[in-house]
């Protein structure tokens, strides 16, 4: 019999306080090593935003699938709820983040003296107060339908009535709604506005399509350590074939917004728009490069063939460096414009930092997951997820 | 091959049944021809995962390299011309003609070696076994060797029926 | 495999099957129905009158049309991109909806491609014209010649002739492939001898083989992976016509996803629009349920959100940029001298659809036909609000200008409509409308008698 109720080992806990504090150290080594304030910033705001948008992506995952009906993700559906939880963690986060001086040492347009002719034009969207409420309003509203949606979830496991399936797919349609808006307009909020003086219309999109891709990544990783803990042992070839199809495909995805919206810009060659790339070209260029190489050749060559997205040991290692080429992705959107070329970096500062919130995203989804039973018995589609198999 | 017996059913799930049964029972099913995919036939049949896919890959590969190398030797090698201010070798510029041959040529190097190595060519004139094939039968084919006598004809007719199919013809 | 009983059938009425044989090629047989010849009648036409049109443009080049110096593309990119984005939606259907294992897709795939079939070679037929003279559409291949000279591959036109083809030829392949079991069932149905020798030699011999439906389904899978991504870059290639260029409103990021969300949008308006016809005049209500229009009307719903999202992002960003001349094309755009144009297609892509949140709505079949009529045109709309609206209006004052089409504009257009409904109408004589080797291969799990299964 399979083992449906999740515990948290101490192990599990210690290695989580163990990353954690790796982090706390980084950040206090940032300090005393004098890397900056706009630097320990800016990895801040990266792996707040990172692992947030796991988070959403856990939640859109379950939603998206409510709306359209599918069988098999029922499955791993216990995964991507868990993963939601981060989203007010990562919330209260940013928000103290931003008021205790985040917000000033990353964005431009916060400082009266550096506002120009065109950034005035902009105040009435990119001004203090206006961004402090649009931060409540997406924490708020995501947050609750991350709750609601759980809430349905396990309540149809537990009463068994398809009353609560309705509901479910009720929430799931309101935050995929909610989020098609958001999650574009949080982007140019956290991301585009560093660089304040461009634009790209595309650009939410891209930043959607890379928290995709992350977030299927890391959904792939957890559901390896659970079973390497001995759980979720119903879920078999197919399943994890679908979710290495998932990373497959966006992937791909991905790599063409980045070259739509860099081949436009390109082949149009208006400075305006061209100053973005001539930054990243010029003072970035390894990780710029580094970045469209490992996030497309690596799942496009290796997940190509079908047994490659059937097995473990293939497609984890290609898990973990999306995972990797994501972070690396959303670094070479934020450093340059917050940072700069001369005092960017990787180092034990950026590493720590973002083992420090890996640790921290990990407990908080491994101790929510302790909350429900791993698989929900009593959706209407568990069946047809067991009973799954295909030809391809 | 000129001596076979066919036999027929009328649903997929007790022609797999009847399939193992006969292929128990050590005869070797020639072909099962059915109306549409019949899923799980393959393991009972004994057929390998087609490589065609291996195929579309390899005219992909080519079609991308032809794509991509003929646009870089034009504009670098054959004929450069200055088209507003870009490099001669505009990469971004070859991507998209590249990825349409990549397509192109992935697409049509498999189906051509699916049609030709099934011998699906057009004016082909099969052997019509049961002109019901297309419509809701499934029609068993067992090859019956040459030099076999009326008994082991007899035997295999024998496990058909017990395999529960129908309409059992041996055919010279 | 097991199939949730919440779940609801793919197909009505207890069929087995040889009664869905039956059913699929019942439209085929016989004489044909007065309705069509009706339609058919109305759609020579129309065609007719598109070659009126092409002899006036060819004879007396496209003087004849309403451009001007100002306006360079008008009806003709248009139409040229309308059909393109229509053509989508079967693509989208036989691919994307395979990948996805959507089964309800097995019902209307068939015409659903064919239609992108037709509507594609109504989409070629634009760009070709707007060269005045046929014969100059040679030069757009890359052949040697004396003079040495190759295309132009740093141009976005180009990559169009290259899309476009490919696109075609690809998508004849697939649909030929899919095509071929069902022309064995109809060579096996024959009942004259002609009948019979026509489809045998169009079935290549089909026989219904393990090993041939083994690999047949391969090569349905590989195509439709190469068919998805390959849908995306048509209308990205097209929208590429538009936004590697400098002028506001035509330059934009956003463009790519955006252009194919709103083909894949104003496909699927298409085939509802074809489809709720056709299942009603060819007796396939069993086959095309209410349940096939409901998953089709929540693709409109997603894509013409996706659309609404882009409007509104599009927007907001020429306000953002700071601007000025993105800005005033926006503005122009919404209050201008094509501000009706702005407005229907306002209107008619992000409005209207958005009904179908309502189920009544989407499982009304009379509202979805109309609705589905509203995005046909609202679609049209956004093609002309884009290429005319962001034209007019010049960086020189002394350029402005308005345009309007003339009868020949008018008539190749209603021509090429005329073109594709008589080659849908011919198409539903002489191949099977729904593919029937798939719809029996999903009978057993999702037919109205599926209970069987559910024991196993």
């Amino acid at each position: 019999m399979e083992n449906l109720t999740f515990t948290l080992t101490k192990k599990i806990v210690t290695i989580c306080l163990i990353m954690v504090s790796i982090g706390l150290i980084a950040i206090i080594y940032g300090v005393v090593a004098g890397s900056g304030g706009e630097r320990i910033a800016a990895n801040l705001l990266l792996n707040n935003y990172y692992f947030l948008g796991m988070g959403l992506i856990g939640l859109f995952f379950v939603a998206v699938h409510a709306i359209a009906e599918s069988g098999w993700q029922v499955s791993v559906q216990r995964i991507g709820e868990a993963m939601s939880t981060f989203i007010p963690v990562a919330g209260v986060l940013m928000l103290l983040f931003f008021a205790f001086g985040g917000l000033h040492s990353i964005y431009d347009w916060t400082h009266s003296d550096h506002i120009d002719e065109i950034l005035a034009k902009k105040a009435p969207y990119l001004n203090e107060p206006f961004f402090y409420i649009r931060l409540l309003i997406y924490f708020t509203v995501w947050s609750l339908l991350a709750y609601y949606i759980r809430k349905s979830s396990r309540e149809l496991d537990g009463l068994n009535d398809i009353k609560y399936f309705h509901r479910l797919r009720k929430f799931s349609a309101i935050f995929i709604v909610f989020f098609a808006i958001t999650s574009v307009m949080s982007s140019w909020d956290w991301l585009m506005s560093i660089d304040a003086h461009w634009f790209s219309t595309l650009y939410g999109w891209y930043v959607f399509m890379s928290m995709l891709v992350s977030g299927v990544a890391m959904l792939i990783i957890i559901l390896y350590l659970l079973k390497r803990m001995g759980y979720m042992t119903h879920v078999n070839n197919e399943h994890v074939h679908d979710l290495g199809k998932y990373l497959f495909g966006f992937s791909i995805f991905w790599a063409y917004l980045w070259f739509s919206q860099y081949m436009l810009i390109w082949y149009a060659n208006i400075p305006e728009e061209t100053i973005y790339y001539y930054e990243r070209l010029h003072h970035f260029k390894p990780i710029f490069m580094i970045n469209i190489i490992i996030n497309l050749a690596f799942p496009l060559l290796v997940l190509m063939t079908r047994n490659s997205k059937r097995v473990f040991w293939m497609l984890i290692p290609v898990a973990v460096i999306v995972f990797i080429g994501h972070w690396i992705d959303l670094y070479q959107l934020i450093m340059p414009g917050a940072v700069g070329g001369e005092k960017a970096g990787i180092g034990f500062l950026e590493i720590g930092i973002t083992i420090g919130y890996l640790g921290l995203f990990f407990l908080v989804v491994f101790y929510s997951l302790t909350k429900a039973p791993l698989v929900p018995k009593n959706h209407p589609f568990y069946k047809e997820s067991l009973d799954y198999h295909t030809n391809y | 091959m000129n001596k076979y017996i066919t036999a027929y059913y009328l649903d997929e799930e007790k022609l797999l049944k009847g399939l193992k049964q006969v292929k128990a029972k050590g005869f070797k099913i020639a072909d099962v021809l059915s109306p549409f995919p019949v899923h799980g036939i393959d393991k009972v049949l004994g057929l390998r995962r087609s490589r065609l896919t291996r195929v579309a890959f390899i005219g992909g590969a080519v079609g991308a390299i032809v794509g991509f190398g003929f646009q870089a030797w034009v504009f670098t090698k054959a004929y450069p011309i200055n088209f507003g201010g870009k490099p001669f070798f505009a990469a971004p510029s070859f991507i998209p003609v590249a990825f349409e041959t990549t397509v192109l040529f992935a697409a049509f190097s498999m189906v051509f070696a699916f049609l030709i190595v099934s011998k699906l060519l057009p004016g082909n004139d099969p052997v019509i076994h049961d002109e019901r094939v297309t419509d809701d039968h499934f029609l068993v084919i067992i090859d019956v060797a040459e030099d076999s006598s009326a008994d082991d004809i007899r035997n295999i007719e024998k496990a058909l029926q017990e395999a529960g199919a129908e309409g059992i013809k041996y055919k010279a | 495999m097991y199939v949730s009983p919440i779940r609801e059938p793919l197909i009505r009425g207890n069929k087995d099957y040889s009664q869905v044989t039956k059913d699929i090629l019942a439209p085929m047989a016989g004489t044909p129905s007065k309705y069509w010849y009706m339609g058919i009648a109305l759609a020579l036409s129309a065609a007719l009158f598109g070659a009126w049109a092409t002899y006036v443009t060819l004879f007396t080049g496209i003087g004849s049309w309403g451009l001007n110096k100002t306006i360079g593309w008008g009806w003709d990119i248009t139409n040229f991109v309308w059909w393109v984005g229509i053509g989508h939606a079967g693509t989208f259907i036989s691919a994307i909806l395979l990948l996805f294992r959507q089964k309800w897709r097995t019902s209307i795939n068939r015409s659903a491609e064919a239609m992108t079939l037709i509507a594609v070679m109504c989409a070629g037929f634009f760009p070709l014209i707007h060269m005045g003279r046929l014969f100059l559409g040679f030069f757009i291949f890359p052949y040697p010649n004396t003079r040495a000279l190759w295309v132009n591959f740093n141009s976005p036109l180009l990559w169009d002739v290259f899309a476009i083809s490919t696109y075609f030829a690809v998508s004849l392949i697939f649909w030929y492939v899919g095509l071929i079991p069902d022309i064995g069932t109809v060579r096996d149905k024959a009942k004259t001898k002609i009948r019979k020798a026509i489809y045998g030699f169009l079935s290549f011999g089909w026989t219904g083989s393990a090993k041939h439906w083994s690999r047949h389904e391969t090569v349905s899978l590989i195509l439709a992976g190469l068919a998805a991504p390959l849908v995306l870059s048509v209308h990205t290639i097209v929208s590429f016509d538009f936004a590697t260029s400098v002028i506001p409103g035509w330059h934009t990021t956003i463009f790519p996803p955006y252009f194919v969300s709103g083909a894949v949008f104003s496909g699927f308006a298409m085939v509802l629009t074809l489809l709720i016809i056709t299942r009603k005049a060819l007796n396939l209500e069993e086959y095309i349920t209410v349940n096939h229009i409901e998953s089709m009307n929540k693709i409109i719903i997603l894509t013409g959100s996706i659309v609404g999202i882009a409007y509104m992002t599009e927007f907001f960003i020429a306000w953002y940029s700071g601007n000025e001349y993105e800005m005033f094309t926006f503005v122009n755009r919404a209050f201008g001298p094509y501000a009706w144009a702005y407005w229907i297609m306002m209107t008619c892509n992000v409005i209207t659809p958005q009904l179908f949140w309502f189920k009544k709505i989407r499982t009304n079949v009379l509202i979805t036909f109309v609705i589905s009529i509203f995005v046909n045109i609202g679609m049209w709309f956004e093609r002309f609000v884009i290429v005319v609206s962001s034209l007019h209006r010049d960086y020189l004052p002394s350029s402005w200008s308005m345009y309007t089409p003339s009868v020949v504009e008018v008539g190749l257009y209603v021509g090429t409509l005329g073109l594709f409904f008589t080659l849908f109408l011919l198409f539903i004589r002489v191949f099977p409308v729904i593919a029937i080797a798939e719809v029996k291969s999903v009978l057993k799990t999702s037919g109205e008698n599926k209970n069987h299964s559910e024991h196993e």
